[in-house]
């Protein structure tokens, strides 16, 4: 066995030739993304506790399923998704401020601002002022919100804007919800984001964040010292990756990172025990383990580890620009101490994805100029292969 | 806007006080619009005074912090955001080859740290 290509004799069926750049610079494949893969599989919109009342909605732009999507909980407590459009003259319902759009409604209803239509949370069109100069054709039952196909899985809400979804989230999901089952996200609910439009393909934003490799080089600035060991435990599930990062993390903190670290212990490079990790991350106790990179297919990368976990999303808004969203969990603090230490473990981190970010649109345009029509990857890179491969698939299923 | 002020045991710190900034873009901006110089002097005057500062302010519960004490807990937050660029980016003001600091869009980042609200949601109306 060669040590050095082990995940191709793990995976010989991904090959190891060079992976053509034309996905990432094509309108043509982007359509065809569009059609095949983000207006067809389940997609991560949030999280239930962003929603904790009943009347709480949150509108998520999709603009690559061609629509933005309200999610709300009704009296019921039941949370449901609707496309953002008003059955009257196709109005957004809820208008909109950006990408995301939170709100809450005590009674549980929302009104178009153009005419007032009001609708309850399980989609009914409730009232239409005026509604005796409709006529006769008009049924106020057959005109309720568009349905969404929406589904949780360990507190994560998921739509699929497909008429009939091919596979049930559960089906979906397949093994990699076996993966993460009881890792503590809800505990781990004290959350961060950080967003961006970057002039990338949303595969380019994937890629960067899909390996090890970079980080001796790009975090040279904020992750220090921190020799990578590499991947371990490599799974392909479906569509679906993972893999465990490892690094060295014995290096001596610096004076702040050190007191932020022994207070919140919320920073990446401080080490931590493996107490609330499901047996199936790091099963061998591996002592550099630094967190577990999984890519959730098609745009969400999960990550975690003690105490923490994030998720970076990569939403496409045309073949060469990408909504990036960034998000990072710690346990809440308890008090003032560690409310300043997760600052500090948060602005760090904000950093190192200044950093991760900052190759992507150069890496766009280069491949644009089309200079070089394949890329070369080596054998710790495989979960951008394994992407490159599934992406190939759904697009010419 | 009413003179911010420190309690007596850190009054070498009102050099400081123009860095108690209440919000983590309040903060970036600062840094962004600072010298190495000044980052240094920053560093160098509250380090000492951080495990005093963060004893001071535990002495209240979490997102009750009195009126008086927030802007000593500003200058610490303020640490927080030049600390790395003193101990790991040699001084520079920005972080070295990055993304546009300013293209980067915090959600929490107009919220005042102290009042620590879960910070990933817009507050709903
Ligand atoms: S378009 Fe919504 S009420 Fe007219
Ligand atoms: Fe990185």
């Amino acid at each position: 066995m060669n040590a050095e290509h082990r995940w191709l004799e793990a995976y010989p069926e991904l090959g190891s030739g060079p992976i053509s750049t034309e996905p990432y610079i094509s309108p043509e494949w982007y359509e065809k993304e569009k059609e095949k893969i983000f207006s067809k599989v389940w997609l991560c919109v949030g999280r239930a506790n962003e929603l904790p009342r009943p009347g709480d909605y949150k509108v998520k732009r999709i603009e690559a399923a061609n629509t933005s999507v309200i999610v709300m909980r009704g009296k019921d407590g039941q949370i449901r998704a609707f496309h953002n459009m008003c059955a009257h003259r196709g109005n957004t319902v809820v208008t909109e401020n950006g990408q995301e759009t939170y709100g809450r409604n005590r009674a549980g209803v929302i009104t178009c601002r153009f005419h007032g239509w009001v609708y309850a949370a399980d989609g009914a069109l409730r009232s239409v002022p005026s509604q005796e100069r409709f006529y006769s054709c008009f049924d106020k039952g057959d005109n309720g919100l568009a349905p969404i196909h929406l589904d949780t899985w360990e507190g994560f809400l998921f739509v699929n804007v497909a008429e009939k979804p091919e596979h049930s989230l559960a089906e979906f999901l397949g093994d990699y919800a076996e993966h993460f089952r009881g890792f503590p996200f809800e505990e781990l609910d004290y959350g961060f984001t950080y967003r961006t439009e970057l002039d990338c393909n949303w595969k380019v934003a994937h890629d960067a964040f899909a390996e090890a490799y970079h980080v001796d080089t790009i975090h040279a600035g904020s992750f220090p010292n921190v020799f990578s060991s590499g991947l371990q435990n490599v799974k392909l599930m479906g569509p679906h990756r993972t893999c465990a990062v490892c690094l060295t993390l014995d290096a001596k903190p610096t004076p702040v990172a050190g007191i932020a670290n022994r207070i919140a212990g919320a920073s990446l490079v401080s080490q931590r025990g493996k107490s609330m990790l499901p047996a199936t991350i790091n099963p061998d106790h591996r002592p550099d383990f630094a967190f577990e990179l999984s890519v959730l297919f098609p745009n969400t990368l999960l990550h975690v580890s003690e105490g923490i976990w994030f998720t970076h999303q990569f939403w496409p808004l045309a073949h060469n620009r990408t909504l990036w969203e960034g998000r990072y969990y710690v346990k809440a603090p308890t008090s003032n101490a560690g409310r300043w230490a997760i600052e500090h473990a948060m602005t760090l981190q904000r950093n190192a994805w200044l950093e991760d970010t900052a190759t992507m649109e150069d890496t766009q345009r280069a491949m644009q100029s089309r200079a070089k029509m394949q890329q070369h990857l080596q054998d710790d890179e495989i979960l951008i292969r394994h992407g490159a491969i599934i992406v190939d698939q759904y697009v010419n299923a | 806007m009413t003179e911010l002020t420190l309690p007596a045991a850190f009054a070498d710190l009102a050099p400081w006080l123009d860095w108690a900034l209440p919000t983590a873009d309040g903060r970036q901006d600062r840094r962004l619009a600072s010298t190495s110089d000044t980052l240094r002097r920053f560093y160098d005057a509250v380090l000492p005074r951080l495990e005093d500062i963060l004893a001071e302010v535990d002495k209240h519960p979490l997102g009750q912090l009195p009126a008086a004490l927030r802007p000593l807990y500003d200058i610490a937050l303020s640490l927080a955001e030049v600390a790395p660029h003193i101990e790991l980016y040699d001084g520079a003001v920005g972080v070295p080859y990055a993304f546009e600091e300013g293209r980067f869009i915090a959600v929490h980042g107009g919220e005042p740290t102290w009042s620590t609200p879960q910070p990933m949601m817009t507050p709903a109306p």
